[in-house]
């Protein structure tokens, strides 16, 4: 029974260091499972808390930036070529949203000693391969070099989100720019329109005042009688004499009766509502999977053996 | 009598062009085209790329001037042959494919010799363009792929019944694929 259980025993301790070859549709995604995490890491070359820091650095870039990033580590794959498992990886499961191609996946297989990054169409501009090839040289490969495989991801991981953050600003506050200009212009264009607009009531007002006979605006409304209340609609016959000359003008105005309440016309209203009601989603709380939108990779990115 | 007879045979052309995909052909050469020419950006991006890197190389490495001089003739070479997406046939693609393969070769042989030069491989801007280089192997390895991938799906197409007919009838041509050289499909043949 003992030796039973000193050979199974055994083998748990083995199993782990026995490592599997990946093939890119064999690495978990704990991404779809749990949204705010982004490294997949299924063969403990990072420690825990590591992979909690990565996975925060990684949340707020999204937030920041809209990019979706992949980590994967892994001791070895299948054919040992880290550009193109890790291109797989981000075209097989779609990273980055479908209309910005804005993923990026960033791969360590230890057992190749390479770390490769690859770059989605959208943000090829954002992260040229030499910034990428450069934060590799300068920043994660002596330390990886010396076997820190925590310290080494998470710088790697720190100047990418760095980089991207610095370049989503300066683009904004361009954006932010051309904003100012585009609202003083419609400010403009609406002052314009009000002092159009009001041009025209002071004439339109100056045509009704003005008196037939002395060509004067001293009409002034003097008296008015109810001729005809019909369909909601009140006639009136309203008497205007002019201030200054004494003429008197009568003109015929009609206006909406207030107190109508008929048939035909008016609004059908009330508190009814079809359809809608109040839905909604229930989050259980806690874990929520995510997704990759589906963005396409053309080869952009680099890597490198260290 | 006669308009109506025309009417019917035009409807009938409609209906029938439109199920033998007649629409789903254009569509889908329109696609291969559209895959050629990413190609082709890809092998101009390097052609770009060339004569920075052979003059930061040159600074630092006088007496490979027979290496430089290879890379720089496989590139002129290169850049006269441009195939057309319209007449994409096997030789004048294979033509093309050959030309850029010469200048695949002539600059992994350039990169080669780089390794004997401490200084020039510390240099920040030929760090960045070899970044670039390789950059650029990857995405015209990812294009061809691509192409090759839009290309079987229209040949495919147009040779199927019923298309074949309409195919026949319009003139959609079986075009032709990339094929693997020795060594070169693999796309970072140049390791660094």
């Amino acid at each position: 029974m003992k030796k039973w259980l000193f050979i199974v025993l055994l083998l748990v301790l083995v199993c782990p260091a026995w490592s599997k070859r990946y093939k890119v549709e064999d690495v978990p995604m704990v991404h779809l499972q749990d949204e705010t995490r982004y490294v997949s890491n299924p063969d403990g070359i990072l420690s825990a808390q590591s992979v909690e820091a990565m996975d925060e650095v990684l949340r707020q870039l999204e937030a920041r930036t809209g990019i979706e990033t992949l980590v994967v580590a892994v001791e070895e794959i299948e054919d040992g070529d880290c550009f193109e498992f890790a291109y797989q990886l981000g075209k097989q499961n779609g990273v980055g949203k479908k209309e910005a191609d804005n993923g990026l996946v960033i791969l360590l297989v230890r057992g190749e000693r390479c770390v490769q990054f690859v770059t989605g169409y959208g943000i090829e501009g954002n992260l040229p391969d030499a910034i990428c090839k450069r934060i590799q040289e300068r920043d994660m490969f002596p330390l990886l070099r010396q076997g820190k495989w925590d310290e080494g991801m998470l710088a790697g991981i720190k100047s990418v989100n760095t980089y991207l953050t610095d370049y989503d600003e300066w683009k904004s506050s361009d954006a932010a720019e051309e904003n100012l200009e585009g609202l003083l212009i419609m400010v403009g264009g609406f002052a314009l329109l009000v002092f159009a607009f009001l041009l025209f009531c002071f004439f339109v007002v100056l045509r009704q005042t003005k008196c037939p006979y002395c060509k004067k605006s001293g009409l002034q409304r003097s008296n008015s009688r109810l001729i005809s209340r019909k369909n909601g609609i009140k006639t009136n016959e309203v008497i205007y004499t002019c201030k200054y000359c004494g003429h008197t003008v009568v003109r015929q105005e009609q206006e909406e009766d207030d107190n109508y309440t008929g048939f035909g016309g008016g609004t059908l209203g009330g508190p009814f509502v079809f359809g809608g009601g109040h839905g909604g989603s229930f989050h259980g709380g806690g874990f929520s999977g995510g997704s990759f939108g589906g963005g396409s990779f053309g080869g952009g990115g680099a890597g490198g053996r260290f | 009598m006669k308009k109506i007879s025309k009417l019917l045979v035009a409807l009938i052309a409609l209906v029938g062009l439109n199920s033998c995909g007649y629409n789903t052909m254009t569509e889908k050469e329109e696609a291969v085209n559209k895959a050629w020419s990413n190609v082709e950006n890809q092998y101009q991006r390097r052609s770009d790329l060339i004569p920075n890197l052979v003059n930061t190389v040159k600074g630092y490495a006088q007496h490979e001037q027979t290496t430089l001089s290879a890379v720089l003739e496989a590139r002129s070479k290169a850049t006269q042959i441009t195939v057309n997406a319209e007449d994409l046939t096997p030789e004048k693609l294979k033509e093309y494919q050959e030309a850029q393969g010469q200048v695949t070769s002539a600059l992994g042989k350039l990169l080669a010799i780089t390794e004997a030069y401490p200084d020039l491989k510390a240099n920040e801007n030929f760090k960045e363009l070899q970044a670039q280089l390789e950059g650029t192997e990857n995405r015209i390895s990812v294009e061809r792929r691509n192409f090759n991938e839009v290309v079987g799906d229209y040949n495919t197409y147009i040779r199927k019944f019923p298309q074949n007919i309409i195919a026949g009838l319009f003139g959609f041509d079986k075009r032709a694929y990339f094929e693997a050289e020795a060594g070169s499909e693999k796309a970072p043949t140049v390791e660094f």
